[in-house]
């Protein structure tokens, strides 16, 4: 129960005053994670480049988090979360680290304190409601970033909830008319930026300087008239590095001001004070408008511009050194991009809605801050079912096997269509043409566009592998391609019957066809990739008692590749994948005891021309409880 | 009829094709001085009620509520079993019996209301961001005494700014003229306490996700915006809706104690 613990009056009368003002809550959460294979961990995809110490496919463990409040003033608010660390094993008894003994020790003990399962200050924050007239509420400390939207700096991941820091002013000039929201947002040192990090780790820089790299957000929304609002949001991303050449900074080159010969370096003179450069910086700037005045329907427009700013003498060129497995298009670009979505309620007939989107996003928007999973910014399906997300600094990592995978829509162009019912039965039609504002001939891929490496294929999210050693197809962060001339349509069918037989069976089918064609290179036909990719889902699900639920079902794949893989000197292969899965999922919740237990065999058949057939049996399972209070 | 927005289409004096029961804007704020919680997400106008609609749809009852505010999801509802959006939450109360004495008093438990003799309700249809699942779960752990009178929707589905949930009509049979009505405007809480019905509490001091502007015990009560006089949207009905929520009396040694607001239906 999350309220002031009057109630702890076991507690002596001056204790009892300290604590009436705490406002706390826990939650406990446990996971099992199975498979028919030899790996030890938590977590099904861990960190893509470095080994880390919780990725495995067999192993349990927990977490515990503890969430304080308290009130300092009548206006000003106060809290914090703590959370032990999660990655060591229920077998790891005694265990704090992960680091052996580099001698036989048949203790158990471990050396480090990755396995400790220390807690750690992950989230805090100050709110105060200020007697100042414009300002709402000042928020120093922890945020998710939910203020801003997808396409600018998006709201960070749920395992990221309380990591990023700010400062945060949310104001009313006018109650209808002019609403703000302003942030100063500490940069992550690890994800945004070129080479995802700001300086750490980059060739170019010796001595990265992260600790003023940040982020600046403007939101202002107007309700223009009723059911009519407006929103603005800028954003600047700036990550700042020392100038070396600066007599003042630590490392600097010219600390006596000479040159190698003995020269004087014109214009070098010691002031007490460094001078910094930009490494890299991003600006976005969207403006949309929501209108919902008409009964019959709602609308939404949203259009954007983007920069993108890279100095090369300061940011390694990944492009170039890093196989093409970059954040971003190395150097200086200008991006757009424009959505219209339509809905239309009850057509015809009560529960029927048809939503109608056209979306045009340009080969060069940029957003390095953008929403990176856990949220989607068009209506279709797409090839991946996730969501689909408008940056190349997607976040397919740190996730299970059964968690949803995001793709990027920088560069699409395209139209969907979609027929919903909503009643006794769920309905769902969607279609939806693609062309790519990234189809080109002779990109540079080799020092300006990333490639991620792989990008040909459908990406086979089931058995996905970061460094593709199991031939996964393309990486979703892949919109580049040397030679592309690419056009694709989605189609999908899905309903969900509400048989109400007994206490509620449910009855469910999903059909999906992608017809996907790449002519590549212009000048021959040779290359030409066609995927013909069908996928199928059947379930039934069953309400054994209240809180309950029970599902039984089967996934089915079959994908016709042409002209799959390959390159123009190897040449091209035509391939053909099955997949059946079948699977079980139980979920229950009682009183705040949620469970959820799922249970799936996999097996795939991928016949290559190229190369030799794969064929995989894998079965794995996944059980989560949590319980919070 | 007093004081209700009644559109007939059936030619009798039972039965009806649809109720518009409407609520002013601007009056989201309980008896007078509750605030939203302070978290950005919730944003002005989401909880402020401006009309109920119930219509007599075949085998079913289709009611839809319509807000102020956007009908948003930014906690993705439909990654935990949800029904496409994430915060409003409302319980609609239906006299059917208009007989003083019968029907359930107390509201639902964390509304902290309570209903007069004459209000008593027979049915309560819930609208909320939860999947049947869980809030079946919910029900029958928290209001198990109020179970089989607790309504879940077949279906919802958001349509701008209003929530459209379709209720089988089931023993309740047609709707009649002279049922009498109640809507509390509440906030879906996915981790609630342990005996409110996925309620969001409301304080004295408001909170990231806490109402303030009220008490830190159980005395007061726990709607933001409620249906009051004639159910016109007149301006008027702000204050008899302040009115209605500020007779409440709060026990300083008892957490549970005091005296709980008694709510009227609003009646054709």
């Amino acid at each position: 129960m999350r309220r002031p613990l009057a109630a702890l009056l076991l507690w002596s009368a001056s204790a009892h005053a300290e604590l009436v003002n705490f406002d706390l809550s826990g939650a406990i959460y446990t996971k099992w994670l199975y498979r028919n294979n030899d790996s030890q961990g938590l977590l099904s995809h861990g960190n893509p480049f470095w080994p880390d110490n919780l990725s495995g496919d067999n192993g349990v463990g927990s977490e515990f988090e503890l969430g304080i409040k308290g009130r300092v003033g009548e206006n000003v608010e106060a809290g914090v979360r703590l959370q032990s660390r999660f990655g060591a094993l229920w077998q790891d008894w005694w265990e704090n680290g992960d680091l052996a003994y580099d001698e036989v020790n048949t203790s158990g003990e471990s050396l480090g304190m990755n396995h400790s399962q220390y807690i750690k200050l992950r989230g805090y924050y100050v709110r105060a409601s200020l007697p100042i007239s414009w300002v709402d509420s000042l928020l120093v400390g922890s945020s998710d970033f939910g203020m801003f939207n997808e396409w600018t700096i998006g709201k960070v991941r749920f395992i990221d909830r309380d990591n990023g820091k700010g400062v945060f002013v949310q104001g009313t000039l006018h109650p209808e008319y002019f609403r703000y929201h302003t942030a100063i947002i500490a940069l992550p040192k690890l994800f945004v930026g070129p080479g995802w990090s700001t300086g750490i780790g980059d060739p170019n820089i010796r001595n990265p300087f992260w600790s003023r790299d940040l982020a600046y957000g403007l939101r202002m929304d107007s309700d223009v008239a009723d059911g009519t609002r407006l929103t603005l949001i800028g954003t600047h991303t700036r990550d700042s590095e020392i100038d070396l050449t600066d007599p003042d900074a630590v490392g600097t080159i010219y600390p006596t001001c000479q040159d190698d010969l003995g020269n004087p370096v014109p214009g070098c003179e010691p002031d007490g004070a460094v001078d910094t450069y930009t490494r890299y910086s991003n600006s976005v700037a969207t403006l949309e408008a929501q209108v919902d005045a008409w009964s019959g329907g709602s609308f939404n427009f949203i259009g954007g511009y983007s920069y993108s700013t890279v100095d090369p003498a300061l940011a390694a060129n990944g492009v170039a050194l890093n196989e093409g497995v970059f954040p971003i298009p190395f150097g200086d670009f200008h991006g757009t991009f424009a959505k219209a979505r339509a809905e239309f309620f009850d057509v015809g007939v009560s529960g029927l809605s048809l939503k109608l989107e056209y979306f045009n996003i340009s080969e060069h928007f940029v957003t390095i801050f953008g929403a990176r999973r856990e949220a989607d910014v068009l209506l279709t399906d797409g090839f991946i079912e996730g969501g689909q997300l408008p940056t190349l600094n997607l976040a397919n990592e740190f996730v299970d096997f059964d968690d949803a995978w995001v793709e990027s829509i920088v560069g699409w162009h395209g139209a969907t269509a979609l027929l919903e019912y909503v009643g006794d039965v769920e309905l769902r039609i969607e279609e939806t043409f693609l062309g790519y504002n990234t189809n080109a001939q002779f990109r540079d891929v080799d020092t300006v566009y990333p490639t991620f490496l792989h990008s040909d294929g459908y990406t086979d999210t089931d058995l996905y592998d970061y460094a593709n050693v199991l031939d996964r197809g393309r990486d979703p962060r892949s919109v580049y391609r040397r030679f592309q001339d690419r056009l694709s349509s989605i189609s999908v069918l899905s309903a969900l019957f509400h048989t109400g037989v007994g206490e509620g069976l449910d009855f469910g089918v999903k059909a999906k066809f992608i017809w996907d064609s790449d002519g590549r290179e212009g000048s021959t036909t040779e290359d030409d990739y066609l995927g013909l990719l069908t996928r199928a889902k059947l379930w039934v699900s069953y309400p054994f008692t209240l809180g309950m639920q029970v599902t039984l079902g089967s996934a089915f794949d079959y994908w016709l590749e042409e002209n799959r893989r390959g390159s123009p000197e190897q040449g091209y292969g035509d391939d053909t994948t099955t997949k059946v899965r079948p699977y079980i999922d139980f979920r229950y919740a009682y009183q705040g005891f949620e469970v959820r237990y799922s249970l799936e065999y996999l097996y795939k058949l991928h016949e290559r021309e190229r190369d030799t057939d794969q064929k995989f049996h894998v079965v794995r399972s996944k059980a989560e409880l949590k319980v919070a209070w | 009829m007093r004081g209700l927005t009644l559109t007939f289409t059936l030619f009798a004096t039972t039965a009806f094709a649809q109720v518009v029961l409407k609520d002013p804007k601007g009056d989201d704020n309980g008896p007078g001085g509750y605030t939203y919680p302070t978290d950005s997400v919730y944003k002005p106008g989401t909880f402020d009620l401006t009309e109920v609609t119930i219509e007599d749809a075949g085998s079913d009852l289709r009611v839809t509520v319509s807000y102020a505010g956007p009908v948003e999801d930014p906690w993705g509802s439909k990654g935990w079993d949800g029904n496409g959006f994430s915060h409003q939450m409302l319980f609609l109360f239906v006299d059917t019996d208009r007989k003083a004495g019968s029907g359930h008093k107390d509201g639902i438990p964390g509304l902290n209301v309570r209903f007069a003799e004459g209000s008593r309700w027979e049915k309560a249809f819930v609208i909320t961001p939860q999947g049947k699942r869980r809030l079946d779960a919910e029900i029958a752990s928290k209001a198990k005494s109020m179970q089989k009178d607790i309504v879940v929707p077949k279906s919802v589905r958001v349509q701008g700014r209003k929530i459209v949930a379709v209720f089988a009509k089931g023993e309740l049979g047609a709707p009649a003229a002279t049922w009498g009505y109640q809507a509390v405007v509440q906030s879906n809480e996915g981790y609630p306490s342990k005996s409110d019905l996925l309620t969001r509490p409301v304080n004295e001091i408001k909170g990231q996700h806490r109402f303030g502007g009220g008490h830190d015990f159980n005395c007061d009560p726990h709607a933001i915006d409620i249906l009051a006089g004639s159910a016109k949207g007149g301006d008027d009905e702000k204050a008899l809706q302040h009115r209605a929520l500020k007779s409440y009396v709060c026990d300083d040694d008892n957490e549970d104690g005091g005296k709980r607001v008694e709510l009227e239906m609003v009646t054709p």
